[in-house]
């Protein structure tokens, strides 16, 4: 019972933050034209689905470049815990052997 | 005593296999170019449960840091708990944003909702930084992975490989 409290607390709080981002976004006004002509096709871009993930691979990913954006996610994560991780560890060896001599 | 011990650890070993489920559905699904749309979709939504669980085990870490965040709680716990909001909020929006977008599980449900490009703007922003908040939040609880890892994946490991030696050299 605890538990399905928690997890109700958590829907509620997503719902919250999911129903002032849709009233944000349609307060916006950037909803579709009518008519039934997405804006975005005015500004030059693609329609949903032609642009990025369905019609092949992009130019230049041929040949294993399918790992391309995965090896980057985990590169970006990488640099991201190596910058705070290292300084943190080194001034925390410098606070000891400060303290040991 | 030992009880509370057994079931902490038995509760880390759970918060580190659904942490490193989450990691790695994560990756595949931040890459729909390798995935594909499908894959991406499905898997998104099924880390909405992960999510929900990954929350659920650090329910009282959330609940006592929000009681005593304008008391005494020190500098790293303050933003800890901040950046967390943060990446929960960010998920929220990345989540919404997908599904407005969404061209796979939605359809599948028979549902089809107008089509707004500020929705994929927003899914895009939001993912871009969902993976940057990603990194903050695993090099804030770096310590705990190094430490998870030793314990419940090296370790085993180096017991199974020693006792395998073990057993060569008997034989």
């Amino acid at each position: 019972m605890k538990t399905l409290w928690r997890i109700l607390v958590i829907l509620v709080v997503m719902g919250l933050v999911m129903g002032v981002t849709y009233a944000v976004v349609n307060a916006g006004g950037s909803v579709s034209l009518p008519g039934g002509e997405p804006r975005f096709e005015e500004r030059g871009r693609p329609p949903f689905g032609e642009e990025r993930f369905e019609g092949g691979r992009p130019e230049g990913r041929e040949g294993g470049g399918w790992m391309f954006g995965i090896v980057k996610n985990v590169g970006v994560i990488a640099v991201v815990v190596t910058l705070i991780v290292l300084p943190k560890s080194v001034a925390r060896k410098r606070r000891r052997s400060a303290a040991a001599g | 005593m030992s009880e509370l011990s057994s079931s902490s650890r038995s509760s880390t070993r759970i918060k580190l296999t659904v942490d490193l489920v989450i990691f790695f559905a994560f990756l595949i699904a931040m890459d729909p170019r390798s995935s594909g749309i499908a894959v991406h979709e499905w898997l998104a939504s099924a880390a909405l449960a992960a999510l929900v669980v990954h929350l659920l085990l650090s329910w009282d870490w959330i609940v006592q840091i929000s009681r005593r965040f304008f008391g005494r709680v020190n500098l790293q716990t303050r933003i800890n708990y901040l950046l967390n909001w943060l990446l929960f909020i960010d998920g929220s929006i990345m989540m919404l944003s997908g599904f407005m977008i969404s061209e796979a599980v939605l359809p599948s449900l028979g549902i089809t909702l107008p089509r707004n490009f500020a929705w994929r703007e927003l899914h895009d922003l939001t993912a871009n930084l969902f993976l940057l908040l990603l990194g903050l939040h695993t090099a804030l609880h770096w310590g705990w992975v190094v430490d998870s890892f030793k314990r419940y994946i090296f370790k085993p490991l180096g017991g199974l490989f020693s006792a395998a030696k073990r057993k060569d050299v008997a034989a």
